[in-house]
């Protein structure tokens, strides 16, 4: 177990650096005028130049650059953003929210997603598994892009009960581009719940439950649920770290001051900084979440066995 | 004579009785079980044999009332426990009967094991839900029947799990789980099909001494004519859903009274017939979605006769001192005089 966590860690390392090594140099290498996107539109001076150029270390060689670059991420100091704010206090307001707007689409998923696919696969072949089957297809088939605006049109103007923009960051304004978020997952949660349901109930091991004269409620609600819970778990833990990096158009159309909403903004102003050390965070998030997915596959499945 | 003073006459502890079950499927109805009767007393072994797909399992399933209906359909028959018929009680009624008088285990204890519950939950399952006994006692009492059914230091191994054992270890859990609720009946499907021949022999040894301990009724499923000779006490043969033959251990050994029998048997190895080849019947078993006019094992016989194996059914004649035989020719074949 020990050997496995450290493996793992190390594999984390490498990834983080290869992930950002990545983004920096695409960041650097599109061409654009870092010097002149930070002056927007006014003329720069030469001498401004050379001292800004002096200034963010852009007359260095490129992989010395990264290099200063990875150090002071290791320190905990993200540089600066083209805007003169330290990215690290960037990042700091930005998260909560992303967090909070991640886990109400978490919770979506579960409440809506889980519960309706295990529903479906019980009653496998009626009306509501129809219905369901359905529903989700369509919900699949609608772009993010689409369902955003549309809920926004419908949900806080037309029937005007939540606010429009979640700008203020509180909770309620939160609610609705969390569900709009969670939506995205729950027709993948409520295919994947009731498959691995499905598949579980026709194992041999739920004919022996049976044959123990158990309930059919504890047979499904202990033996084949406890089953079943294997794959969803794993999805859920890889698909929270997915949520925020894919709440860029949610953020984006709702106002919500998060990640998504500052990566989208700082793209779009070529803030190189900002860019690389947003991108670090979703990176390190990401992976995390990974790690605590095989962690927790190992304590749902006394079958595997970390070496 | 054999003499039971406690029970009724003519009343066993298990019957089933002139019993068809059907199967749903896309190209039709698969008649599979096609008026199955056979018997079982307390402390006796009867061993049900029959080659792949005749319905031993699907019997077994139905007795223990877990067959998915739909597909399956029970359009007749009986299966009288204690002299009650299993089909026409109420499910919850039932279900207090499945897993404590009339428990079964499975072929394959890797899968027919729930793999994420250790070994010591799953046993004591039924006995905290079913009888309300504490966690505690229990897991003391799960451990206990490890120790009876030979599972060595079953103490330090209740929080195993089921793929932290050997396959025949496994088994032996799935038999201590079977026997928690000290049931009257133990139906045993192929228990020893998917393990090592040394470790087959230990758990056919295990059985029959539980057997004869606990005093239970045994239903022994089995395609190996080979092993139930040492442990049985009657034999039912199956074929195409139906008892073909039906006698005791040794007078079905000294002479068979049907030509399938009479196959199986030849297609046992025998140590003393060294380098001979060994008899096997010819032909396949019966498509169940069409099966054949007559006596359904006519297209593969070697003493078939037209017309009459071809158009009429042979009933079970019944030969004597409980034995009978589905044959047009069960005494011809009993007295050796029936010639291919
Ligand atoms: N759920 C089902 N749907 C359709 N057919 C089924 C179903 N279950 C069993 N059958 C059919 O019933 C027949 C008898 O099956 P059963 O399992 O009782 O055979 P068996 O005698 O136990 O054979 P084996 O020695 O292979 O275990 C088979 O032909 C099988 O295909
Ligand atoms: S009835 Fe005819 S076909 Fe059937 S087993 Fe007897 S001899 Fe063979
Ligand atoms: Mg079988």
């Amino acid at each position: 177990m020990f050997r496995y966590l450290v493996r793992r860690l190390l594999q984390m390392i490498l990834v983080f650096v290869a992930t950002t090594f990545i983004v920096y140099s695409l960041m650097y290498a599109t061409g654009g005028d870092p010097i002149q996107a930070l002056a927007g539109e006014r003329p720069v001076s030469p001498t401004q130049r050379a001292q800004l150029i002096r200034e963010y270390g852009l007359d260095q060689p490129f992989l010395v650059r990264y290099w200063n670059y990875l150090s002071g991420l290791l320190q905990g100091d993200f540089g600066k953003s083209l805007t003169g704010r330290e990215v690290s206090d960037i990042i700091a307001q930005a998260l909560p929210p992303t967090i909070q707007l991640a886990a109400i689409a978490i919770v979506t998923t579960i409440a809506l997603g889980v519960t309706v696919g295990i529903i479906a696969a019980i009653r496998r072949g009626g009306w509501f598994d129809n219905a369901t089957l359905v529903f989700t297809l369509i919900i699949i088939g609608i772009p993010i892009v689409v369902l955003a605006p549309l809920a926004q049109l419908i949900f806080t103007i037309k029937i005007p009960i939540f606010p429009t923009t979640a700008t203020s960051g509180d909770l309620y304004a939160l609610l609705l581009p969390g569900i709009i978020l969670g939506a995205l997952s729950v027709a993948t949660a409520m295919r994947l719940t009731r498959a691995s349901f499905t598949e579980n109930q026709r194992s041999d091991y739920v004919r022996t439950a049976r044959s123990k004269g158990l309930s059919k409620r504890r047979v499904v609600g202990v033996h084949v649920l406890r089953n079943s819970l294997i794959p969803i778990i794993t999805f859920l833990g890889i698909e929270l770290g997915a949520l925020m990096a894919g709440a860029i158009v949610t953020e984006g159309v709702f106002n919500v001051p998060g990640v998504g909403f500052n990566l989208f903004r700082a793209l779009r102003t070529e803030d190189a900084p900002l860019v690389v050390g947003l991108v670090s965070v979703l990176v390190i998030i990401f992976l995390v979440a990974n790690l605590i997915v095989d962690l927790l596959y190992a304590v749902l499945d006394p079958r595997i066995r970390y070496e | 004579m054999q003499v039971e003073t406690a029970r009724p006459v003519g009343r066993h502890l298990l019957e089933v009785r002139d019993l068809f079950v059907e199967f749903h499927t896309r190209d039709g109805e698969a008649k599979v079980i096609n008026g199955v009767s056979y018997h079982l007393d307390p402390g006796e072994t009867l061993a049900v044999l029959g080659e792949s797909g005749s319905g031993k399992s699907v019997t077994a399933q139905a007795i223990m009332g877990i067959l998915d209906m739909p597909p399956a359909r029970i359009p007749s028959g009986q299966i009288l426990y204690n002299g009650e018929d299993l089909l026409a009680m109420p499910e919850e009624k039932r279900r207090a009967i499945r897993g404590s008088e009339i428990s079964m285990i499975f072929q394959d204890a890797l899968s027919a094991l729930n793999p994420v519950f250790s070994v010591g939950w799953q046993i004591s399952e039924t006995l905290r839900v079913r009888t309300g006994m504490s966690k505690a006692d229990a897991l003391k009492r799960a451990a206990e029947l490890m120790d009876l059914v030979k599972i060595p230091a079953a103490k330090a191994r209740i929080k195993d799990y089921p793929h932290q054992f050997s396959g025949g270890m496994r088994q032996r859990v799935m038999i201590a789980m079977a026997l928690a609720m000290d049931p009257k009946v133990l139906i045993a499907d192929e228990p020893t099909t998917a393990l090592d021949v040394t470790v087959q022999a230990q758990i056919m040894d295990l059985l029959a001494d539980l057997r004869r301990d606990l005093n239970m009724g045994m239903i022994l499923i089995t395609h190996d004519l080979g092993v139930v000779a040492d442990v049985a006490d009657r034999i039912a043969v199956m074929y195409a859903g139906r008892i073909i033959e039906h006698a005791d251990v040794h007078a079905i050994y000294k002479q068979p009274a049907h030509p399938y029998t009479e196959g199986l048997i030849s297609s046992i190895p025998r140590l003393n017939s060294k380098g001979q080849e060994l008899a096997t019947i010819k032909g396949l078993p019966p498509n169940l979605m069409r099966l054949p006019s007559g006596c359904k094992y006519h297209p593969r016989c070697p003493y078939m006769q037209q017309p009459i194996c071809t158009d009429v059914v042979p009933p079970a004649l019944d030969l004597g001192g409980g034995r009978t035989s589905a044959c047009h020719f069960a005494k011809e074949m009993l007295d050796g005089q029936l010639h291919r």
